[in-house]
Formats: C-alpha cells, sequence, structure tokens
C-alpha cells in the first residue's frame, strides 16, 4: 500500500437479514484514500453512506471485504483492539454534534485524549493551540447549552482533532448548521485535511461542498457509481437562498402540495414557523 | 471516563440527593431495626450491669437470668459473706412473667429485694420510694406515662395486689421491664422465704474474680458461679438468639431494597446518558471503562446515602427516645461498620444492571439523530 494511504477499503459488502429479508447495505464497495485528502462521499437517502461510513470507522463490522486504517488491516481484530484503534487513528464528527452535556467545552475535547499515550496533560498545549485555531478561545469553560450550533460544531471537530489522527470521518456535519455555519465549518475540515495531512471522508447531502472536496464518491443502492458533476437539478432553498441539488437533498418538505427543499434542518424549521413569509421574500426574489 | 461519570452525576444534584436519600431511607430501617435491638439487648442486662458484682452464684444448671428460674438456700449466702476472698454479698429473690399495670400485662424481671443488702434495688429513682416494704412495688416510670397510673395505684402480680410506692429510671423496657417488690412478699409468693435466686458477690481488692467464682463453686454445694462479665455475656448472647433472626431478615430486606433502589438510580442514569455512553464507545473508550463509570456512580450514590443515613439516624435517635420513650434505641459502631461493608456489595451488585445496558450499547447510535 502507498505509504500516503490512509484509509483502503477492498470489495467491501455489508448486509443485514436473511433469504427474502436480506438488504444490500453496501455492496463490492472498494476506495483509496490518501493523506491531505478531501473526500465526499454522496448519494440519496438509504444509499448506504452511514453504513459505510460506520464501517471504514471501525464501529460495524463488513459482512466481508477488507479495511486497511493507515495501513493496519482491521479486518480480524476484536472489540477491544478495534476500540483502541479508533482512539488512536480515527477522529469522528457528527450532524448532532455529540458533546458531553456535563463538560465544558475544554473538558469536552480533552475528553479522548485520555485514550491517547500522552493523556490528558500532555494534550494541553494541542487543547490551546485547537481552541485558538477554531475560534474557541473565550468560550473554553461554556457548557455545550450555552453555545450556538456552529460552535458545538467547532468542539466537536476540535475533539476529533485533539489526538491527532490521521482520518477525520464526519457524518453530516453541517446537516444541523445553516449556510454560512456550514460553509465556515466545511472550510475548517477542508483547512485540516491540507494542514494536518489528514485524510477527511466526509457523508454529505450538500452539493456546495463538492466545490472544495478533492473527490466526490457516488453512492447509490450501496454500491459506488461514477456520477458526473453536471448530473444535479439545481433548486432554491426558500429560506437562505441557497442552491441545492434536488437529488441528493435530504431535507424537504411539502407545503399548499408543493415540495421544497433545504440545505439543513435548521432552514426547514425556520420555514416551518413562517411558510408564507419564505414564499413571498422567494417570489420577490424572483421578480428582482 | 470517571471524571465524566462524576461531573455528569454532579450536574443534576437535587437528582443526585433523592437518590441518595431513597437509599438512606432503606439504610436506616436497617440502623433502625439494629437500634433497636441493640438498645433492647442492652435494657434486658441492664440490671445485671448496674449491680456491677465480680461474681453472680446461681442455682447449679443455671447461667442466665433472663427466661430462668433459680433457686439457692439463703445460709449459701452467708457461708460465701464468709469468705475471705468476698467483701459483701447481696442477694435477690427473682423470677420473670407478666405483671398487670394499668389493665396491662407487662412482661416483667419481678426483683424482690431487702433492706439489708444495699445495691440490688433501683439506682435511679423518678419519684418516690426506692425499698418498697410488703404489700408495695417500685415500677419503671416509663410505664407510669404510658398507662397513667401514679404512686398510690395498684398493680397485680399473681393475683396479689401490690401498691406503687415509687417510679424507677432507665428499667423499662419492652420485652422486659423490672419491678421491684420487698422480698418477703415475693418469697411468699414464690414459697421461698428462706431462698434466694441469685447472690451477688463483690470481692476484696486484688481477688481475680476468674478465681473467686472457681472457689465458690467447690466451696458451696449445687451452685454455679460466673464471673459478672460470664453472666452478662451469657444473658446477650440469649437476647441475641432471640432476635437475631429478626434483625438478619430486617438487614436483608434493607439491604436488598438499598441495592434495587441504587439499581434503579444507576440504570436509570445510564439510560438517560445512553446517547453520551455511545458517544465514549465510538471514541474509543471500551466496555470496562464505561462500566467503571457506570459502578463509580453507584459508589458515589450509596456512600452519599450511607453518609445521609448515618446523619439521619442519629438525629432520629437523639430525637425518638424523648417522643416514643418505650423504645430503647442503642447504636454502636460495630452497626455501622457492618452496614457501611454492606455499601460496597450493594453498589457493585446494583451497578451490574447498568453494566448489561453498557455492554449491549451500540457505538453507531451517535449517527441517529
Amino acid at each position: 500500500m502507498n505509504t500516503d494511504t490512509l484509509l483502503k477499503a477492498i470489495a467491501l459488502n455489508k448486509y443485514f437479514g436473511q433469504g427474502d429479508a436480506l438488504v444490500r447495505a453496501v455492496e463490492n464497495v472498494s476506495l483509496e484514500i490518501r493523506r491531505g485528502e478531501m473526500v465526499l462521499i454522496m448519494g440519496p437517502s438509504g444509499s448506504g453512506k452511514t453504513t459505510l461510513l460506520s464501517m471504514l470507522g471501525a464501529l460495524l463490522s463488513p459482512t466481508s471485504g477488507q479495511i486497511a486504517i493507515a495501513g493496519t488491516d482491521i479486518s480480524s481484530m476484536k472489540a477491544a483492539a478495534l476500540a483502541a484503534l479508533r482512539a488512536q487513528k480515527i477522529g469522528f464528527v457528527f450532524q448532532a454534534f455529540n458533546l458531553l452535556e456535563a463538560l465544558s467545552v475544554e473538558e469536552n475535547i480533552l475528553f479522548p485524549a485520555q485514550l491517547s499515550a500522552e493523556g490528558v496533560q500532555g494534550a494541553r498545549e494541542r487543547l490551546d493551540e485547537l481552541l485558538e485555531r477554531l475560534g474557541l478561545t473565550t468560550r473554553r469553560k461554556a457548557l455545550p447549552n450555552t453555545l450556538s450550533g456552529g460552535e458545538k460544531q467547532r468542539v466537536a471537530i476540535a475533539r476529533a482533532l485533539i489526538n491527532k489522527p490521521p482520518i477525520i470521518l464526519a457524518d453530516e456535519p453541517t446537516g444541523n448548521l445553516d449556510s454560512h455555519k456550514g460553509q465556515e465549518v466545511m472550510m475548517i475540515l477542508h483547512d485540516i485535511a491540507r494542514d494536518e495531512g489528514c485524510a477527511v471522508l466526509m457523508v454529505t447531502h450538500d452539493p456546495r461542498v463538492e466545490e472544495i472536496a478533492d473527490r466526490v464518491l457516488w453512492l447509490e443502492d450501496g454500491a459506488l457509481r461514477d456520477r458526473k458533476s453536471e448530473q444535479h437539478s439545481w433548486v432554491t432553498d426558500p429560506v437562505c437562498g441557497m442552491r441545492v441539488d434536488e437529488w441528493t437533498a435530504s431535507v424537504t418538505t411539502e407545503y399548499n402540495d408543493k415540495k421544497f427543499v433545504f440545505c439543513s434542518a435548521r432552514c426547514l424549521s425556520r420555514f416551518n414557523a413562517q411558510p408564507e413569509r419564505y414564499l413571498n421574500e422567494t417570489k420577490h426574489r424572483v421578480q428582482d | 471516563m470517571l471524571y465524566w461519570s462524576l461531573k455528569t452525576l454532579f450536574s443534576e444534584p437535587m437528582r443526585l440527593i433523592i437518590s441518595a436519600l431513597a437509599v438512606a431511607v432503606s439504610f436506616i430501617l436497617v440502623i433502625f431495626f439494629s437500634a433497636v435491638f441493640e438498645g433492647e439487648s442492652e435494657q434486658m442486662v441492664v440490671y445485671l450491669e448496674e449491680m456491677e458484682a465480680d461474681v453472680w452464684v446461681m442455682q447449679k444448671g443455671v447461667s442466665n437470668m433472663h427466661m430462668a428460674s433459680s433457686m439457692v438456700w439463703d445460709w449459701k449466702a452467708d457461708k460465701i459473706a464468709q469468705m475471705p476472698e468476698v467483701k459483701e454479698v447481696a442477694a435477690i429473690l427473682y423470677f420473670n412473667g407478666g405483671v398487670k399495670i394499668g389493665g396491662k400485662d407487662w412482661f416483667s424481671y419481678v426483683i424482690g429485694i431487702s433492706p439489708e443488702y444495699r445495691r440490688t434495688g433501683p439506682w435511679a429513682m423518678a419519684q418516690g420510694n426506692a425499698m418498697p416494704g410488703p404489700g408495695e412495688a417500685v415500677i419503671p416510670e416509663v410505664i407510669s406515662q404510658l398507662t397513667g397510673v401514679q404512686i398510690g395505684d395498684e398493680i397485680t402480680m399473681i393475683d396479689r395486689p401490690l401498691r406503687i410506692v415509687g417510679l424507677s429510671k432507665e428499667t423499662f423496657s419492652m420485652s422486659s421491664s423490672i419491678v421491684f417488690v420487698s422480698r418477703g412478699e415475693l418469697g411468699d409468693l414464690l414459697e421461698g422465704r428462706d431462698q434466694f435466686s441469685y447472690i451477688m458477690v463483690y470481692a476484696e481488692p486484688g481477688v481475680n474474680a476468674k478465681a473467686l467464682a472457681e472457689l465458690i463453686k467447690q466451696e458451696i454445694d449445687k451452685v454455679n458461679a460466673l464471673t459478672s462479665e460470664a453472666f452478662i455475656a451469657s444473658d446477650r448472647q440469649l437476647a441475641v438468639q432471640m432476635g437475631a433472626e429478626i434483625v438478619r431478615m430486617m438487614t436483608m430486606i434493607g439491604t436488598l431494597l438499598a441495592t434495587l433502589i441504587v439499581a434503579f438510580t444507576a440504570y436509570s442514569l445510564i439510560a438517560r446518558k445512553k446517547q453520551e455512553l455511545a458517544i465514549a464507545k465510538a471514541l474509543g473508550f471500551g466496555n470496562g471503562q464505561i462500566y467503571l463509570a457506570a459502578l463509580s456512580q453507584s459508589v458515589v450514590v450509596t456512600v452519599l446515602g450511607l453518609l445521609f443515613a448515618v446523619l439521619i439516624s442519629f438525629t432520629l435517635l437523639e430525637w425518638l427516645p424523648a417522643v416514643v420513650p418505650q423504645i430503647n434505641l442503642s447504636i454502636r459502631l460495630h452497626q455501622f461498620t457492618a452496614i457501611a461493608m454492606v455499601t460496597l456489595p450493594v453498589a457493585i451488585l446494583a451497578s451490574l444492571v447498568a453494566a448489561r445496558t453498557v455492554a449491549k450499547l451500540d457505538p453507531m447510535t451517535v449517527f441517529h439523530q
């Protein structure tokens, strides 16, 4: 394996159920992600993106196939060894932020450092560096319930980076953020891949991210397929006015028998609160 | 992980206090039953302790006062008194049975005393005369408070009416109160005018009580002689045998209750923090580390419950006897040690419920919104 290859999957399959109820969640997926690369996994809802991400994150065993993380084949590893590998080699960023409510910003960030060789004390310098880089220095003592969505996601990113893992796996990291905050988070992840030499693998529905990603993998019915970049069906988010790909969008609603597509859950909830206001604004935008 | 578990626990102080108080209630039950039992057991031997004799002499084959009967000829008391190792003797006639006071039967130690022997009567008086004459009795003050009988009222002992002439302190027990009558009165009733039940022997300074007891057994025919220490221990042992099963059962019930409460607390805490534990699992923490976090929470709740229980018990034990005089309560260090020793197994046992949840926890839930 190329020394720059941090994540490699060969002929991955994941099946759930048996017989007639058999579901092929992931089928014959092979991929390779190199140091400093930011790769997106996109695809329609239910296409197996999260299942694939879970297998690549050593959280779920594949039915068959091989996964190598930073040069280590994890196929035959026991649960305890996989847990140790996750602690050292993988940083996770989730859509729901998943911060620990009782812990402050810095305690949340330092939480995985307990599992690193240098321990919590050894990670303090890195903590200061991350707080500075992610603009959280003044919020270090704050509890998660006092943070904005964007701040929460930045804390989650700092937590993912504290042990300097070579691989960052992000599951819809912009899903709960408005377009501005989402863009900010994407840029942070992009810079991290570049500056820290990490491999960032991200599952997303957000087509705006495509512009800053190095590669886009299209997953459909559990298998990777080619998709040309021009194959989009662009519509406008009625709340923030952003361009959204209707084919891949997961945040949608129906109002007055018409389908509306949003860039994030936050835009959807704003729309649900005052639909007429946003429909009027859309109308004016079109007239202008 | 341990830090997370404690911080999570203390981030909801009201929930923690309520859980600890619930655990405390079950421990208080155990402490209370144990204190009642200990108090009653002590009260059963209070007369023996207050007499401060070195050696007790009784009928051969008898080694108790509680639930026992003993008859010794009175000349044997004189013979013992003449031994050079003996400084002084005192003797009582005794039986245990029901005494009707205020229309209710009270199981009592009835002690027949005579003026010739000092020390045999009540050691603390609330009111009246401490030395009953023929047709008279001294009853516990608590029975007077409970029944309303006063000095001058009548009580009945084996169909014989006696007039109350004194109210004594520290002589009440739920199972065996002490009623003092004149030796002549009791001798009449028991047809033992020239007999005693127990002879208390006070040794000359420097004489070993155990050796004196052995000497008395050799010198005096058909008697048993026990050091005061052995005699009290024998009666206390009897009390323990009678109540131990009940106390053991109550302790088990209390402990089981505490275990269930701690288990419920630990489980509910784990159940509410499932998502956070799943995050910990996803980030690389093992089942063992997560289980230790759950265990530490159980231990904190249990230990806090124990502390609350001790504090509340001490307050209650100070206050209860004034409100409920018929209850004799006593707390000794060994009772707390016993409860403290069950605390850790309770916490471990309780956290096993949480352990099962931890083991089944799917880190994949971190991907759910």
